[in-house]
């Protein structure tokens, strides 16, 4: 009977196995007229804009890509959905990136993803303060309770940043995790002292009179690349060319979109439910196609520094293209 | 037999779907009367008439409806797939008392494992395609479809087993006639349970992986800070869970009409 049990264990695993298999092929075929399906795992947030603007200009199909984009809450599940090859490329911030690398994720990045503005009081992310605060300035941030999207990530390193910039100690910050959407809320009520958000939730936030207290982008690094596209190394040592395509489109749809902000604020409204007046008002991040090295250098050293990498230090050789 | 929802005391049909109805639409007005009395900030929590406005223009979208008809489809398959494994697995299981002594420890400890703790492994495996929140869905529902076919298994009357072996009824013969109509109820209780929290990690499983649904066009809604139209969908995931349980309970009456926990006790 035992042996009925571990046979049956063993077939459902097999099936599993097989399930598991035909629809990790499925993605990235080439279809008959050489147009490879691609799928992207992203984020349905501002960020990301350019590459749906780029589908809808065609930069994709002119290359034979036949784009999906995949979106999930978070990202959490971009990187292991590139590796396992469910998503042929992703979309993640540089600090996230570090960290697979540090962890010997096989991963590497194909092209920018998205840059701040570079201009402090006009940058599409910042530290908010509810308006009676008596926080005015970065320092005021010691010891406070501060509201990131993700602990351990590129909103801690870079507000510490911020804070240690303006002559504060940030070792007494507490961090507490909460999506961006929940922050205007609890910025309100007073469940933090203040919070890292982006756009569109920020616009929520000075809407209800809160206030930005620091550019944290802008503090971290002049003209701070923000996130990339990436792909699986094995896609890359196997497929070199549809990277190259996808790398190309990409590059021209981050041009696109820097220089058409009307048509990125249209697009909002295919892919997001921001409201259309928010949409007019927001204020876009930058996409220029080439990564800031340094600035991804300094991110690193930020990360080191506040211990995220664990031991390890990231190799910016093995994650850039 | 009576732990399968005991002959209550019955109020007649009507009056229960008022009292019910009621029930609703006071939370309905508490909704409405919290923000606009300020007791809740109305950009957190929007009054009962804007939920319903933006309900309104959401099913006036296509998109909308395709979320709807992804996420029953997740649901209806899972639930199915569930269904059939539970109770095939559960009357072997139950029917083989050796297998029931082997499987025993291994279903109480795989039972309260929580379905979205496999997500990692669902991503892994499906991506964020439909396969993700299917294995999720089975997963939770299973359990709850098997459990139950297995009291059910447990409940069956020695004697009429006896009685069943004594006219040399074949296994398959005393499980088509005596254990499958003991069972039956149990099945259906199981199904009634599973169909919600099939709905549930379906919803759930599109939140978070972000496979097609309602769940991801929730998603959407919140990074996008649009917190009329997310409480809009918000509703509507629970207009499906009272369609759904609707259903499972007609179902049951239906099927079980014969049977003495629908039928009630005949008045002596």
């Amino acid at each position: 009977m035992r042996r009925f049990i571990t046979g049956m264990t063993v077939l459902a695993l097999v099936a599993a196995g097989a399930g598991c298999g035909s629809s990790g092929d499925s993605g990235g075929g080439t279809t008959d007229g050489g147009v490879a399906k691609v799928k992207v795992g992203i984020i349905p947030i501002v960020d990301v804009a350019p590459i749906y603007l780029g589908q809808k200009q065609g930069f994709f199909a002119n290359r034979k890509i036949d784009l999906t984009m995949e979106s999930g809450q978070g990202g959490a599940a971009i990187v292991p959905g590139v590796v396992s090859g469910q998503f042929q490329f992703g979309f993640s911030n540089i600090t996230s990136l570090l960290i697979a690398q540090t962890k010997n994720v096989p991963v590497k990045v194909v092209t920018n993803g998205v840059a701040s503005t570079g201009t402090a009081g006009k940058d599409f992310g910042g530290v908010t303060v509810r308006k009676d605060s008596p926080i005015t300035e970065p320092a005021d941030l010691a010891g406070k309770k501060i509201a990131v999207n993700t602990l351990k990530n590129i909103g801690d390193t870079t507000v510490r940043e911020s804070v240690r910039k303006a002559g504060g100690d940030p070792s007494g910050i507490t961090f507490v995790e909460m999506p961006f959407a929940n922050m205007p809320a609890a910025v309100e009520n007073g469940q933090v002292d203040a919070a890292w958000v982006v756009e569109p939730s920020l616009s929520a936030v000075t809407a209800a009179g809160g206030r930005v207290v620091a550019w944290n982008y802008v503090d971290a690094a002049p003209d701070l690349t923000v996130a990339a596209y990436f792909a699986s190394s094995k896609l890359i040592a196997d497929d070199p060319d549809l990277v190259k395509r996808f790398t190309e489109a990409m590059n021209e749809s981050l041009a696109y979109a820097d220089a058409h902000p009307d048509e990125v604020r249209e697009i909002l409204g295919s892919y997001t439910k921001i409201d259309p007046k928010v949409r007019e008002a927001l204020t876009l991040p930058k996409w220029p196609t080439e990564i800031n090295k340094p600035s991804v250098e300094t991110l690193s050293k930020l990360g080191a520094q506040d211990g995220i990498f664990g031991s390890a230090t990231p190799d910016l050789a093995k994650i850039l293209p | 037999m009576t732990a399968v929802g005991a002959a209550a005391p019955r109020t007649a049909p009507g009056g229960r779907a008022l009292l019910g109805l009621s029930g609703l639409a006071g939370l309905l007005v508490l909704v409405e009367l919290l923000p606009r009395t300020g007791i809740v900030s109305d950009s957190y929590l929007p009054p009962t008439s804007r939920i319903l406005a933006a309900l309104a223009d959401e099913a006036a979208t296509g998109a909308f409806w395709v979320a709807v008809g992804d996420t029953l489809t997740a649901w209806a398959i899972g639930l199915a797939i569930a269904v059939v494994a539970g109770v095939g697995a559960g009357v072997l299981i139950g029917a083989v008392p050796v297998l029931r002594a082997v499987t025993a420890s291994t279903v109480e400890f795989l039972r309260p494992i929580p379905s979205v703790a496999l997500i990692p492994l669902a991503v892994l495996l499906y991506g964020s395609d439909l396969g993700s929140t299917l294995l999720l869905v089975v997963y939770a529902a299973f359990w709850q479809v098997l459990v139950q076919v297995l009291y059910g298994v447990a409940d069956v009357d020695p004697v009429a087993d006896e009685t069943a072996r004594s006219f040399r009824f074949g296994p398959w013969a005393r499980i088509r006639y005596v254990l499958w109509p003991t069972a039956l109820p149990y099945v259906f209780t199981g199904v009634r349970l599973a169909a919600s929290v099939a709905l549930v990690l379906a919803v759930t499983a599109e939140l978070v992986i972000g496979a097609p649904g309602l769940g991801a066009v929730i998603a959407v809604a919140q990074t996008s800070n649009a917190i009329t139209t997310m409480y809009a969908l918000i509703v509507v995931t629970g207009l499906l869970g009272v369609a759904i349980n609707l259903a499972a309970r007609y179902a049951e009456r239906h099927f079980l009409a014969w049977h003495q926990s629908v039928r009630g006790e005949a008045p002596s």
